[in-house]
């Protein structure tokens, strides 16, 4: 299946290497293609906002075309799914519209997958989601024992059902309830990770950030951050973005390309004033972000759990560990 | 703003007509954009200098001039200093309008108090065309400006002819004299005390450096102006200047989609407001 809808799609699947899966075109023979497990290494978003494209080009009206097939992804966990909660209020649901965000969500085909392990950072049911996709995927895929369980989740996903009909059946009661049990198994095992964590849930996150702006954690928690910017890069939720223009002889572009609010020069105007002028004021304000700001803009908050930026932090910045100290501070 | 169908990142092609030298460090680039650009007063635009990026300037032009567009620049960083080696004929790029201009019509039938401070000329000379433009409809209109030193005034010769040809009570003030300076000296606070206006019934608009917009803000509060009442023009770091690179965030808002003009019951609870 995989194969043919590389027709119409550059299919893009998990592939394990060491430790850790990453998205990788996809190769039928690659007996390292993992659609279960865990979220890959990489953030999905990718697809969906490149970290780096051209935007615009000379004084030309139309969206630079690059030609390319629209992305499958295949094996996408919920986490990253939920992240879209936030992606879509910015790029799609705002006054202005991104045409480029908005043309990858009408022709890329996600195909996502229960997961079927956590590693020790996985803490997903802390901010609401299941280890299973419920929501914003076209087709999700349920691993079982020879094969998998499709639920359709959109028309596109109906459409490639409907194409590949020789190699669905309806599934059975026995096959759906081994699902169901995979399911439990895989939300006791984040459940596991919580408690070992103490990880505090969503519904404790009201006003620890207003509560604790002039707290000292900040100061503490910043002290090993060497403004790398991972944690904003890897993160499924993190969405803002600078422009850059360049030029050559024949062609003006302007790009896009993934900006991280932990670098200094981030909210610095050109005449030289800084807000935020202390690295913990800019740790501060991606909390603010993700944990003020967009629960009051958009009713959700901007993590989802995934707990890649736990694992991408050399300074071992734990968004765990400060969620309870805010937490904590706030009762 | 662009149609919701076009590509909202790319600029339009403009041709300099003029650069006006202001101050040693200040310029004003008149320009005509290829396709007509119409703004209100207070609304920004983002413009191009190609291959080099982009800057954001609230026009400093009269808005009922739709073909042509001015923006007072003053040389700070990468992008304004290329401004600054502009010549007339050069191509440029344009981007907007964006954001959100001054609420005029609120305006109509109430006394106006107008408080401008350094760069914060620009955006509020358009605004005082357009508040000339709408004279007969305003209760009174007063303008109060300030500045650090008189070389560091723009507009210097316009400005002076204000109160002569309309109806406006004007004064200015410069932070630190100079030789041949024979107006007030003094920070602009100076100059707010005793105004002829109810200002508890009256609109104030302040715009200039933060320190300024803050001095200025708890004056007028003390004043009795109403915090619904108090508009004030927020500068932040922009790149998109439509809401969605998060560079300009302001508590709940962004400075580029749901401002620059906020009132300052809108803003006043936020962190970093004059930051």
């Amino acid at each position: 299946m995989l194969d043919k809808l590389g027709d119409d799609f550059l299919v893009y699947a998990p592939v394990k290497k060491g430790r850790q899966r990453y998205y990788q075109p996809y190769r039928s023979l690659d007996k390292n293609i993992t659609l279960g497990e865990v979220r890959p290494f990489e953030p999905m978003k990718a697809f969906f906002s490149r970290a780096r494209e051209t935007i615009a080009r000379d004084f030309r009206p139309e969206m630079p075309e690059d030609g390319k097939k629209p992305f499958c992804i295949v094996g996408v966990k919920a986490c990253d799914l939920k992240g879209f909660k936030v992606q879509d209020h910015v790029f799609r649901n705002h006054d202005y519209p991104d045409p480029f965000y908005l043309k990858a969500r009408r022709d890329n085909l996600i195909l996502s997958c229960d997961c079927t392990c956590a590693i020790d950072t996985c803490f997903c049911l802390a901010l609401g989601i299941k280890p299973y996709p419920q929501e914003d995927y076209d087709l999700n895929l349920s691993p079982i024992a020879g094969g998998f369980i499709l639920e359709i989740g959109s028309t596109k996903g109906q459409g490639v059902v409907d194409k590949f009909s020789a190699l669905v059946s309806q599934a059975g009661d026995s096959l759906l309830k081994e699902k169901e049990t995979l399911r439990s198994n895989m939300i006791k095992q984040v459940e596991k990770n919580i408690e070992e964590n103490s990880i505090p849930d969503q519904t404790r996150y009201k006003q620890i950030i207003d509560k604790n702006y002039d707290a000292s954690l900040w100061q503490d928690e910043a002290k090993t951050c060497v403004e790398c910017g991972a944690c904003n890069t890897i993160c499924p939720t993190c969405h803002c973005f600078l422009l850059y223009d360049q030029k050559d002889e024949k062609n003006m572009d302007r790009l896009r390309i993934w900006d991280s609010c932990l670098i200094k020069d981030f909210a610095r105007v050109a005449g030289g004033a800084n807000p935020r002028k202390k690295l913990w004021m800019r740790l501060r304000n991606r909390f603010e972000k993700k944990f003020d700001y967009f629960p009051k803009v958009a009713g959700v908050y901007a993590c989802t759990g995934c707990g890649r930026c736990i694992s991408a932090c050399p300074a071992k910045i734990d968004i765990r560990r400060i969620l309870r100290k805010l937490v904590d501070l706030t009762v | 703003m662009p149609s919701k169908e076009e590509n909202p990142y790319r600029p339009i092609e403009a041709q300099v007509l003029e650069v006006i030298p202001e101050t040693p460090t200040i310029i004003t680039i008149r320009f005509r954009p290829k396709e007509l650009m119409e703004f209100r007063t207070g609304q920004f635009v983002a413009i191009t200098i190609p291959g080099s990026g982009e800057a954001f300037f609230t026009p400093s032009s009269r808005p009922s001039v739709k073909e042509i567009m001015e923006v007072t620049v003053m040389k700070v960083g990468k992008v304004t200093s290329k401004i600054h080696l502009l010549k007339p004929g050069d191509i440029i790029g344009v981007r907007g309008p964006l954001g959100n201009g001054y609420p005029t019509d609120k305006f109509k039938n109430r006394e106006v108090l107008v408080v401008g401070g350094g760069c914060g000329f620009a955006p509020i000379r358009s605004l005082m065309y357009t508040l000339f433009e709408m004279r007969g409809e305003l209760k009174n209109l007063i303008f109060r400006g300030g500045c650090k030193n008189p070389r560091e005034l723009v507009y210097k010769n316009e400005i002076s002819e204000w109160p002569k040809q309309h109806a406006l009570d004007f004064k200015i003030t410069v932070d630190k004299s100079e030789e041949g300076w024979q107006g007030n000296v003094g920070l602009v606070t100076t100059i707010l005390e005793n105004l002829e206006m109810d200002c508890p019934g009256g609109i104030a608009i302040v715009c200039g450096p933060p320190i300024m917009m803050k001095f200025v803000t708890l004056k007028l509060l003390g004043l009795g102006f109403k915090e619904d009442n108090l508009y004030l023009s927020m500068e932040k770091n922009m790149s998109c200047g439509i809401g969605k690179c998060g560079h300009c965030r302001l508590g709940t808002y962004y400075c580029c989609k749901d401002g620059p003009v906020f009132t300052y019951n809108q803003i006043k609870n936020f962190h970093e407001l004059w930051d």
